[in-house]
Formats: structure tokens, sequence, C-alpha cells
């Protein structure tokens, strides 16, 4: 079966699509339609899907001169006539070399009889719901007229089908059934479709044929409809100048090796894989902590940190910004700018350098200056506004995020830098067990970067499930929380268009939670396309789960976790695990910074 | 025609462009604040739309946001405030704000609402160029708003060439590599960069650190006038706005 895709327009939507195995992409002309593309729109659009992709004018009871000057200019194979286009005409626009798609609109009454004209000079029929207005009404008609249909020409199903129709489209059987025309049922907003809807439904027809590497952020920063950078002109040479240089950097021979030498010497990679068999026990199957506590710093971060470390070396650059939440990423920050002797300035909520006082005087020691951010709710989204505040003031320094945040390209930056963490699980569970491939992964998701670094190899490994947890404080819905993909909502932050929690108005709502790392307001665009395009599962877990999971592990395992990722392995408690299941657990740092938190709670 | 438009044929030289928070300090001071630069001969008002998370923006921006947010300020209530404004108000107004705002607010009703009250521009740092062109330029133009762009003594002159065949109603040149409410430095470099722009074919106004007297004198010899807003905000915080707006005459 074929596909077609209607009522397209917008040119970021269309480099969506063409990831997918579109056959055919449907033009709007008809300048009533809510999806009209307009009187502007430019002939590149079209031509951005491959020539594999069969491109249709739709039109009602145009001109036929205007039809086919907007056929050469737009470089249309098909033209689809959506109203009482007379069988002369079909056979013009066949005569000046279009396929000819001619719509038919379908009542329980509709008498295929009056078809019998057009046979000759149509290549296919398209079947659409009867409305006044030519279509577009997002209404199904009732496909079992179709049974009295008997011509012989292909035809296109069209009207208001939408993900939820999936099955019933399998049960047709119609032989003369061709495409499917999809429009309405899978948009954002009207002449703009949801690709990430249309994938999964594509793959439930089993139609998706394409292995493109979905989940790789696009040239422009997108992961699906998320990510991008949405910052103001300050900061768009000091974007550019990132954008243009990361990959090229990363790619170099002498980063391959300065790198690696400074993960395994210097950092303490790889981390071992470990067997926690009492856990295992616990919950009746077989979990493996990536040990992500036992770096250099004690925690994720520094993989992220000595890489950023050396792009900023090569780029030339002398002072280095970071925010921090629970300090991992500012001490991770500040013991790398003391490796390589440059300046450093951590801003941090004053709230969290309260709470995570362990990991303010350490960075103090390695020679940091902490800067308490005082807006706000006092913590990660605050200590990241005045990082990019100072940046905007101070163009010539380097920005060292901490996660997978920001505009791009700090997202796929620190996801590609944090990668090694899947990296080596996929080597150690294959010497394990003798399959790289677990049945699941489950990380802790602030921002996301331990999460992405834990997922980034299995993204396309359909058989590996993925579990995000977030924090959700007292409770998702107890206003008290940071579990962002459960009760956020579309929105932008800190330069990148992802999922936010934000009141009606567009403002931020304050997040909370008792980790300091997880405690954010966003998450990082991946995961807000792994999320709505259904690739991961998010969880969430509270506060007191997150402290009585570090107790777990504590007793059981003898390792102290830290509170972020005790968020990960409360959801053990939630997961129906089988026997033989084989469940890796990213533990992103250890609980040394969080022991006066667990000491109140448990003393 | 856009009020916009109009004021730059009238009028080339010192223009002199306000920006202040809508709904600040009091909830309802937004008209009569309107009202007040009006009849003291400001030329371009700015009107923030207050954001929880300004991110270009300096402490004194910031707290006056918070403050106009603590006192229940929003974008909608906003153009309510500005149902009837164009019955007394004669100069342009344009919005300010972060795109999140607008965004959520939903961009067609958002127009509408701009067409309705009378708005003739908007500020909007944080929507890039590209996605403007490609998903909303033609909505804006249709509602008759100026999308007004920024450059910055950042921008190369790659980019500027791309800004400049963009640009609508004038360019907010931005004076430093700062956050707003800094102070403005004279130097050679800023001077030359003041120029280039100058020179380009589209007016230009001059903004971040211009807060007396002889910071807009000096800005406006270099371009079509400039733009006050720190300064302005903390006349308003003190209460002596007429005497600070006539001492700038
Ligand atoms: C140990 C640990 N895990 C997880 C996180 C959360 O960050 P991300 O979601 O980017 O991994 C932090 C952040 O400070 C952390 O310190």
């Amino acid at each position: 079966m074929k596909i077609k895709v209607c009522g397209l327009k917008y040119s970021k939507n269309i480099k969506e699509l063409t990831q997918l195995p579109v056959d055919y992409a449907g033009f709007i002309f008809y300048p009533k339609s809510p999806r009209y593309v307009g009187e502007e729109f430019e002939a590149a659009i079209p031509a951005l899907f491959p020539k594999s992709t069969r491109k249709v004018g739709v039109f009602v009871n145009e001109e036929l001169d205007v039809l086919l000057v907007k056929g050469e200019k737009y470089k249309l194979d098909a033209m689809q006539l959506h109203g009482g286009e007379s069988v002369e005409y079909c056979q013009k626009v066949k005569e000046a070399g279009f396929e000819v798609i001619k719509a038919f609109q379908m009542n329980d009454s509709f008498q295929f009889n009056s078809l019998d004209e057009y046979e000759n000079v149509c290549d296919f029929y398209l079947f659409d719901t009867k409305t006044e207005n030519y279509g577009g009404s997002g209404r199904k008609f009732n496909w079992k007229v179709l049974e009295n249909y008997k011509g012989s020409t292909p035809f296109f199903l069209s009207g208001g089908i939408g993900a939820q129709d999936a099955e019933q489209i399998k049960q047709l059987s119609h032989d003369k059934l061709y495409a499917l025309d999809l429009n309405s049922g899978f948009e954002l907003q009207p002449a703009k479709k949801n690709a990430d809807q249309l994938e999964i439904f594509l793959n439930k027809l089993e139609l998706n044929t394409m292995n493109k590497d979905k989940y790789a952020v696009d040239e422009r920063g997108y992961y699906g409809e998320f990510g991008g950078a949405y910052i103001p002109e300050l900061l768009r040479k000091n974007v550019d100048e990132l954008q243009e240089n990361y990959l090229k950097i990363l790619a170099s021979e002498q980063f391959k090796k300065d790198y690696a030498r400074l993960l395994d010497n210097y950092v303490g990679r790889p981390t071992p894989l470990t067997k926690a068999g009492n856990l295992s026990k616990r919950y009746g199957t077989n979990i493996y902590l990536k040990r992500e506590d036992l770096t250099h710093t004690g925690a994720h971060k520094i993989n992220n940190t000595i890489g950023q470390i050396l792009l900023a070396k090569y780029m030339g650059k002398k002072r280095i910004i970071a925010e921090t939440g629970a300090g991992q990423h500012g001490v991770a920050t500040a013991t790398v700018c003391a490796l390589f002797g440059l300046e450093c300035i951590v801003y941090m909520g004053a709230l969290d350098v309260e709470r995570q006082a362990p990991n303010v005087a350490r960075m103090k020691m390695l020679g940091a200056k902490v800067v308490p951010a005082i807006s706000g709710n006092q913590t990660l989204k605050d200590a990241t506004n005045e990082a990019i505040r100072d940046w905007i003031a101070n163009p010539e320094s380097f920005y060292l995020i901490g996660s997978v945040v920001g505009p791009h390209p700090y997202p796929d930056l620190v996801t590609r830098l944090q990668s090694i963490i899947s990296k080596e699980i996929r080597e150690q569970l294959e010497k394990e067990t003798g399959n790289p491939n677990p049945n699941y992964v489950i990380a802790c998701v602030g921002g996301g970067s331990n999460a992405a670094g834990a997922f980034y190899h299995y993204l396309n490994e359909k058989d590996v499930n993925l579990v995000a947890v977030e924090a959700s404080g007292l409770g998702v819905d107890s206003g008290e929380t940071a579990a962002t993909i459960t009760i956020g909502d579309i929105g932008f932050i800190h330069g990148s268009k992802t999922m936010l929690m934000q009141d009606e108005d567009g403002q931020i709502t304050e997040p909370y939670s008792i980790s300091a790392g997880l405690d954010y307001p966003g998450v990082g665009p991946l995961h807000a396309h792994l999320a709505v395009s259904g690739r991961a599962q998010f969880l969430s877990a509270t506060d007191d789960e997150a402290l009585n999971a570090a107790k777990v592990l504590a007793e059981s395992e003898g390792i102290i976790p830290a509170l972020e990722s005790a968020h990960a392995l409360a959801a053990l408690e939630k997961i129906q695990f089988k026997n033989d299941d084989v469940v890796v657990l990213n533990l992103s740092g250890r609980g040394d910074k969080d022991m006066e938190t667990y000491m109140k709670k448990f003393n | 025609m856009n009020r916009i438009d109009q004021l730059f044929q009238n009028k080339q030289k010192d223009i002199l462009s306000i920006y202040f928070p809508a709904g600040y300090p009091k909830l309802e001071d937004t008209l009569p604040t309107l009202q007040l630069l009006q009849a003291k001969g400001v030329d371009l008002v700015e009107i923030g739309i207050p954001f929880s998370d300004p991110l270009a923006d300096g402490p004194v921006i910031q707290s006056a946001a918070k403050q106009a947010l603590d006192n229940g300020m929003s974008l909608q209530l906003l153009f309510d405030q500005l149902k009837d404004a164009r019955k007394t108000i004669k100069i342009p107004l344009i919005l300010m704000g972060y795109w999140n705002t607008v965004y959520k607010f939903g961009v067609d009703a958002f127009l509408t609402e701009c067409q309705n009250v009378g708005i003739d521009g908007v500020i909007l740092p944080d929507l890039p160029l590209e996605e403007y062109q490609e998903e909303y330029k033609v909505k804006f133009e249709a509602a008759g708003v100026h999308n007004v762009l920024l450059v910055t003594p950042q921008t190369t002159d790659k980019r500027l060439a791309i800004i400049e065949k963009a640009a609508s109603g004038f360019l907010y040149m931005v004076s430093t590599a700062a956050t707003t409410g800094g102070a403005l430095q004279a130097s050679k470099e800023r001077e030359a960069y003041f120029k280039k722009i100058a020179a380009l074919d589209i007016p230009s106004l001059i903004g971040f650190g211009i807060h007396d007297k002889a910071s807009f004198q000096h800005a406006a010899s270099f371009s079509n006038g400039a733009i006050i807003g720190t300064a302005f905000i903390k006349a308003l915080e003190k209460g002596n706005t007429s005497e600070f707006l006539e001492s700038l005459q």
C-alpha cells in the first residue's frame, strides 16, 4: 500500500517527513482550504522531497491554464482534481503529461456507475468523505460502501484517517485499494504534520521500511519537532561558531586521541558493569548497574566536561562558564578547568548552594568561582539563566553546558560525549551474557544527559526498552514536582523547543524535587522526541520513593547512590520484570554529596 | 500606513523610544504610562510582555518583570488594557517579549489582538529569523505587524546582509555585548559598528545602555535615534518619570 501525505506547506516540516516513506506528497492550491499553500509558496519546497516521492497538486474547479502553470512551476507529477471536473477536463490534464487523480465524495448511497465515463482518463480515483466544501472535513465515510466499487481504476482512500485507524485499515481487503491519503488526522496544526505520529502509524501498518537514524539530530538541530536554537541575536555568533566547529573537532584524530586518553587515565574508564545480585533477587530478574558513580568526581558529568574542555581548548577559549544543579557538573567543570589551567565561573542556584554544600566546597578548592543565582526558585533553571546572561556579556567565553539541553548543537554535543556509557554497556554486556542488548535500560532524567548517554547506542534497537525516570517531587499532581514530560507541554526554554512545565500564560513554572540535579522545568529535546514518538517510556518517582530506593541499594549492595540516580532505582518497583530479563540501570553518580539529606531522612 | 513607517518617514533624527514592562509598577499603570510618554513627546514606545525567564535582560528589567507578574500581568490582560488605547494614543506601539509567551498564546490569536488594539510591531529576540521567515512571516505581514530584528556588535557581515534583507520597520541596534541595563562605553570600534549599521538602507535605533541625555545624544548622532529602557524603569520605580523625560529634552 502506498502513502500519500496531503496538505503540506512548511519546509521544516517537510524535511521531517522526508525521513518517512512518503510515496505521494500533496500540495493544496485551492485558496479556500485552510491548507492552501498560499500565493508566495516557493518552488523549492516540494523539491525537498526526493524524486521517488511524487508531487501532487490539489485543485478544485481551477482554470485549466492556471493549473498547468502551477504544474510547471512546482514540477508536479500528478494532479488531484477535487471538484466537479468533467471527463474532458481530466483528459486535457492527462494530455499535458500529468497523472490524474480524480476525487469523488462518498456517502452511503454513492452510485459507483457514475464513475464509468472516467475510467479511461484517470490514473487513480480518490474516495473522500462527502462534505459541503470539497473534503477536508476530518471525518471518515462508511468504508463499507467500498464493497460496491467494482471498477478497474485503483483508488486512494481518503477522509479523516487517523492514528487510531491502523487496525481497521489492515482489515481492508479491496483489491483496488492503492494508497492511503493522510491529512488532518496527523496534524499539529493545519498544514503542519505530526511526523512522530505518522511514523508510529506507518510502523503499525508495517510500511516503515526506511532504516534511517530517526533519533539523530537533523542539520538544523531538531529531533522531530524539538530542538533548534531559539536564542537572541546576541548569542548567534557564538552558537554559529560552535555549530560550525563541533562535528569537525569531534571527528578529528587529535580530539579522539586526547579524549580517549583522558577518559582512560584521568576519569577512570571504562567504569564497571556490576551485576547486582541481591537487588536482582529482590526484583526477580537480572540487574546490572553501570557504575558512573566510580568515575573521577563521582558522576557521569565528567564524560561531558572532558570533551567540552578539549573543544574549548581547540577553539582557543580562555574563560569557561557553567551552570550546575547538584554541583556535580560544577565540580566536573572546575576539575577540567584546573587540569587545563582555564578560568572557571560556575553559576549555582542559591538554594542549591545550601543543599549541596560539599560540592560548593570542592569547586572552591579546585579554584572555581561559584556565583549564587538569586532569581526565581534559585535552582538549576535560574543558574542556567545566569550562565547564559554571562555568555551574552562575555561572548569570547566558552559556555560549558552540563546536560543535553540548550540551543543546538549542545544537545547533540553532550549526547555524543555521554554516548561512551552505552558504548561500554554493549561491550560489557556482550562479554557477560553473550548479547549486547538488554531488555531494559533505565536512567534518571533531569536535563537528560546520563539517560541520553545510556540510551544512545540502543535508540535504533527496537528490542531494548528505554525507561527514563523523572523526579515527581511531592507527586505529579502536587504542584511541587519536576516531572516535565508527565505534566508539561511544548514550549521554549534555554534556547530549545522542548517539553516544558509552564502555566497557561506561558510563564515557566518553578519545579521542585529533593534532588537538585533533577530540579529542572524542561528536558532535553531528544527526550521530548523519545517521549512523543513513544520510543522511550517515561516514569516518575517521588522524593520518598527515591530516598527509599537509595536505602535499599545501600543495604543490599553496599553502594550509596546519588539522589538523582536513586530516582532511576525507584523505577525498579514500578516495572514487572521477567525472570530472564536483563536490566541495565545507569547509576549516574554517588551519594556523598547527599549524605546530609539521607541522614535527615533516616536518622 | 503602519505608524512605525510613518514615524521614520516624518522624522529621521533624534527619535526617542522608551521601553517599559506592562503592568508595572502597578497592574493598571500600562495605559497611564503610555499617555505620559506621548504627552512628553516620546516618539515610539516598546511595551514589555513580562516573562518569567527573560534571558537577555539585566537585574532591573528582570525584577520589574517579576513584579508585573506578581501583580497579575499577562499577555491577555495587556491586550485588554490596550483595548481603547488607540482612542488617545497616536504614537507607534511595539510589543517586546519572549517567544514562549507568544507561542503559548497562539500566533494567530496574538496577531488578531495586535490588529485589534493597534500594535505596529513586535520585538521577539529569541525567535530565530529562519523560523520566523519560514513559519510566520506571511502571517505577520498580513496583519501589518513589523517584526523588528536585532543586530549586535557580534553580528557578522554575512549575517548582517541576511538581516538587512529580512528587516522590517527598523533595525534594533544593540550597542554592546551585554544584557540590558549596562552603561554604554564609547570606543572606536563601537563607533565603527554604529556607522556601518547606520549606512544600511533601513532606519535604526540604538538600545542597551542608553540612560541619560548625554548617552542618548551620543547614540542618536550615529543613527535615527535611541531606546531607553532600564533608566526609565528606575524612574517609574522612584516615581519621577516626568522629570526624567524632561531631562532628556
Ligand atoms: C548524579 C547525577 N545524576 C543525574 C543528574 C541529572 O542530570 P542529567 O539528566 O543531565 O543526567 C545529575 C545532575 O546534576 C547528577 O549529578
